[in-house]
């Protein structure tokens, strides 16, 4: 039962603490930017020189998240911002008990860090992790030229610090729920995967981002719900209702995506009056948008890690 | 102080075996060494010009841990030094050396092993010996711990240990090199010099010392070095061993 | 390929056409690149270096940055060099209910925990000064941090760290040895007061004021405290859980480790916790103004350091070894400047790769007051060049790098 390669704690196990509601009073953050405003990255590649390529990505934190850092009332925060590192190992052989294979073998790996959520998370993968897992790897198989290197192998692991949040600490679950975090994570995911295989000098197509949208009926002051309103690169922490919400992987200089994850339900949604497109249509333009704006900071990234190799063959994945 | 209790050979399929009784900790050892093996499995972590050394520890009451993999590393970083794995017929090939703690006190989770650490030592070389694994020098190890008023201890027991204000591990080799050394607690290094010598005087006696008074008096109080208990055995079984030819002469 | 063409690759790059370039012999020959930098041919003007261009007892530039993970108590990124780690910590709770053998091996809390509330208040005053004096009475208490498992570190290494390692697979032997060090360093150094863990309550016999007054235990003087002693319980305990992510791997990753686990538990805030009765269990209160830190004992400070051996072959050969005769010839010879080795410290991982002999020493110069160093941990194995004067010279080193580590420590 006990982990015999890891040090356990106490045999009967521990509860996380519970505050009482004491200062629940500062209420849920609002969202400060416009609907279509993205939040800040931070990108930055070659920070483990030991991997072929890596990238660190971190999301800006959000208005009430910095509030609550520069000035602390309370232990709960607000919420969180995305942090994670993401390392290329590749091509490299095989090993020796593979079958053959005539393209690059593909194998990705997320994993939570113990403190990543609000949550403790566990040290062996759980479905949530095995699932990002195999989104990223449809994300970016169709982005790497994957016939340039038979009978090898590329392994990219990606390291979550920090995650989002599912909803705001201060709800109970309800019928809405989803792990909307999720989806933050998994844009992030693409968008450093893709920097870091950029720096490994691997072939691409074209540079792939992640974005992410949502259809969120926001309460207003009145206690009624208005019509849902599309918002980019929503922090779940922010919002009291999130309808349905969608992750792309977007190419774009081709006008193409590799990977889809729509969630929710969206089909009978009214948007606002005068945009006649229907709720999926619009949730994917929306993170196409968002994918959009998230590729200048990737660009000025794969940019930078091209300048560092310089003197040898790069730009190979900026096509 | 009575010397540990050696029987080299008790186990009688593997290439080499030993068991150790240390009476003061109460530590009861059984090891066994089998050397060379193909090692399958593991064609690819295997080094092409030496020998790989495996040790495995087993602790009596639990299966082993995070605590296990830990000495183990400690005993397999010094055993392979000492190992001649260039010798023909070891490289590519496995050395494996699996120590049972079959009496005494089991480590505790988080306990660093050092009480059991000298005894594991002393086993796996006597097993080493025992398959005629070739090797460099031979070694010899104590544990000492010192105490809060500043008394330096033999091969103190766990509890002692525990209360001890820091407990040290020392190996020398049959030349007088420090082969090891594992000091845990709050210590100076006057201390520790301290405790360098007496673990020496315990290893290897103090005849390199000259003829002092004093010295004289610690051969009395430490017995016969272990080193010599360790050299007596194995003569002793080979005495055995060779009985047949040595009566026929 | 003469080693000596190799030794001023930075000077000079040597024309392509003949040799190879200095990255390529570094990895085709990393003893002799190694060995040519730290002894270069006496014609040349080249000072002793190691290829990593630090001197031999030079550290790496090291930083430390606090605080910044916001679903933990406390958290630390430590980057020694190329090699950084992350650590966080997270407190959770230890119900005494739910401990088995608590109410057996608990039978009265009389008359040691009275002893021990009434050196208190003296400990707190003394506590930067050094705390001698609370070794003898707090050992039975501190127990209850090993007894009782409310320290949890782990380190992994299967986060793409260096290649190698495969991501999912279970720790290796090295991950989980990591762990073992630190968990065995946290036990010996007692570094965690086990009092900062207890959660107590006083079950209000003296009539309900008693109780109020007893959650603002500060102000209430120690008279009134020892009549209530009898009854005061201990309710459950915070266990620690130390998660030590290294995330990326460029050789010694255990001083690296260990710094970012001090600097973690040193940003740690615990909250404010109490037992409710009505409820049955505890609450904390979420404000940061009632939360407190650690009051941590001391601040030791992991120094490794590795061997390197002119002599790549004498594994091989080494049937005859120098004994103490030669074993003084060489050092004469040290002397003399034909140096056969050479103790790096903060080897990376290049140098990791060429060297057998490891140290390890952690010292403290808190826990002793005065400024005085103490020794917490000393480790060497792996060979033979290492003895008591090279201990010296390394704890020396050591004393160096922790006032170096505590000013970085200070400013994060």
């Amino acid at each position: 039962m006990a982990d015999r390669k890891r040090i356990n704690g106490p045999p009967s196990g521990t509860k996380p603490p519970v505050f009482a509601s004491s200062t629940k009073a500062s209420g849920r953050p609002q969202r400060q930017r416009q609907p279509n405003d993205l939040r800040k990255l931070f990108l930055k590649t070659g920070l483990i020189p030991s991997a072929s390529g890596s990238a660190y990505l971190e999301f800006e934190p959000s208005a009430s998240l910095s509030a609550a850092r520069s000035s602390p009332q309370s232990l709960i925060p607000p919420s969180s911002a995305l942090k994670l590192a993401c390392t290329v190992h590749g091509p490299k052989p095989l090993p020796r008990s593979a079958t053959f294979s005539p393209n690059l073998v593909l194998t990705t790996h997320v994993k939570y860090a113990p403190f990543a959520a609000r949550t403790r998370k566990g040290h062996i993968r759980d479905s949530s992790e095995r699932d990002l897992g195999v989104h990223l790897e449809t994300a970016l198989r169709g982005v790497i030229v994957a016939e340039r290197w038979p009978k090898s192998g590329l392994d990219i692991t990606i390291t979550i610090l920090e995650a989002e949040d599912d909803r705001w600490w201060g709800d109970t679950p309800d019928s809405h729920d989803a792990p909307w975090g999720m989806m933050n994570v998994l844009a992030g995911c693409i968008t450093a995967a893709s920097a870091a295989i950029a720096d490994a000098r691997i072939d691409c197509i074209d540079l792939v981002t992640g974005g992410v949208a949502a259809l969120v009926s926001d309460q207003t002051a009145e206690g009624e719900a208005s019509s849902p309103k599309l918002m980019l690169d929503t922090d779940p922490a922010e919002h009291k209702a999130i309808l349905s919400a969608c992750v792309v992987a977007y190419m774009p200089s081709r006008d193409e995506i590799t990977e889809l994850w729509l969630k929710g339900d969206s089909s009978s949604v009214s948007l606002e009056k005068g945009d006649s497109r229907s709720g999926h249509d619009a949730l994917i333009d929306g993170a196409v948008d968002a994918a959009r704006g998230a590729h200048t900071v990737l660009a000025e990234a794969v940019r930078e890690s091209a300048a560092r190799h310089s003197g040898l063959p790069v730009d190979a994945a900026t096509t | 102080m009575v010397g540990p209790n050696v029987t080299l050979t008790p186990l009688s399929r593997a290439d080499g075996s030993a068991s150790y009784q240390c009476p003061s900790t109460g530590s009861n050892i059984l090891g066994s060494v089998n050397a060379p093996v193909e090692l399958p499995g593991r064609r690819d972590a295997l080094k092409p010009e030496e020998a790989t050394v495996e040790v495995f520890v087993k602790p009596g009451t639990a299966p082993a841990g995070v605590g296990e993999r830990y000495v183990e590393g400690i005993i397999k970083t010094m055993i392979s030094r000492l190992i001649l794995g260039r010798e023909k017929g070891y490289p590519r090939r496995g050395v494996v050396i699996t120590l049972a703690i079959v009496g005494g006190q089991s480590a505790r989770r988080g306990d660093s092993y050092l009480t059991l650490l000298p005894a594991l030592l002393n086993t796996s070389l006597l097993a080493l010996l025992s398959a005629s694994v070739p090797m460099s020098m031979t070694f010899s190890a104590t544990s000492l711990a010192v105490t809060s008023t500043g008394d330096i201890l033999r091969e103190p027991t766990a509890e002692v240990a525990s209360s001890a204000a820091s407990v040290h591990v020392l190996a020398f080799s049959s030349k007088g090199h420090l082969l090891l050394n594992e000091s845990q607690g709050a210590f100076d290094l006057d201390t520790w010099d301290n405790v360098r010598e007496r673990a020496l005087a315990i290893c290897r006696g103090t005849a390199s010392y000259g003829s002092d008074g004093d010295v004289t008096m610690s051969v009395d109080v430490d017995g016969q070095p272990l080193e010599g208990t360790i050299r007596e055995a194995v003569e002793d079984q080979v005495h055995r061993d060779y009985a047949w030819s040595i009566d026929a002469v | 390929m003469a080693p000596a063409a190799a030794a001023s690759p930075a000077a000079q790059p040597t024309p392509p056409s003949l040799s190879l370039p200095p990255s390529q012999f570094a990895r085709l020959q990393p003893h002799a690149y190694l060995l040519a930098h730290l002894s270069p041919p006496t014609t040349s003007n080249h000072p002793s270096i190691r290829a990593n261009g630090r001197a031999p007892t030079q550290f790496r530039v090291t930083s430390a940055n606090t605080g910044s993970l916001t679903h933990t108590n406390g958290s630390a990124v430590v980057r020694v060099g190329e090699t950084a780690a992350v650590c966080g910590v997270r407190a959770e709770l230890l119900h005494t209910a739910d401990i088995a053998s608590w109410s057996v091996t608990q039978p009265s809390t009389g008359s040691a925990n009275k002893r021990r509330k009434l050196v208190d208040p003296t400990l707190k005053a003394s506590e930067t000064a050094g705390d001698g004096d609370d070794e003898e009475s707090s050992d039975k208490d501190e127990s209850h941090i090993e007894d009782l498992n409310l320290l949890v570190p782990n380190l992994s290494l299967s986060t793409g760290c260096a290649p190698g390692f495969i991501p999912g697979a279970p720790p290796s032997a090295l991950a989980q040895s990591l762990s073992q060090q630190i968990l065995s360093l946290l036990h010996s150094t007692r570094l965690v007061r086990a009092d900062d863990l207890r959660i107590w309550y006083q079950p209000p016999n003296l009539g309900p004021e008693d109780l109020e007054r007893h959650n603002e235990s500060e102000q209430m003087d120690v008279d009134a405290e020892a009549e209530g002693e009898k009854n005061r319980e201990i309710k459950a305990f915070w266990v620690l859980y130390i998660d030590v992510m290294i995330i990326s791997l460029a050789g010694n990753p255990f001083d690296a480790a260990w710094a970012s686990v001090l600097a973690a538990l040193r940003d740690t805030k615990l909250p404010k916790a109490w037992w409710d009765i009505d409820n049955e269990t505890v609450v904390c209160s979420d404000a940061v103004s009632d939360a407190r830190k650690l009051s941590l004992r001391g601040m030791p400070v992991a120094s490794s350091f590795c061997v390197f051996e002119a002599d790549a072959a004498a594994g091989w050969r080494a049937v005859i070894l120098p004994d103490a005769e030669e074993e003084r010839k060489i050092a004469e010879d040290n002397r003399r400047g034909a140096q056969r080795r050479w103790i790096l410290a903060d080897p990376d991982g290049y140098e990791e790769g060429l060297s057998q002999e490891r140290a390890c020493i952690v010292v403290d110069k808190e826990q002793g007051g005065n400024g005085k160093t103490v020794v917490v941990k000393m480790e060497k194995n792996g060979g033979w060049a290492i003895d008591g004067r090279e201990l010296r010279q390394l704890v020396d080193v050591s004393s160096q790098r922790w006032d170096h580590i505590r000013q970085i420590l200070e400013q994060c």
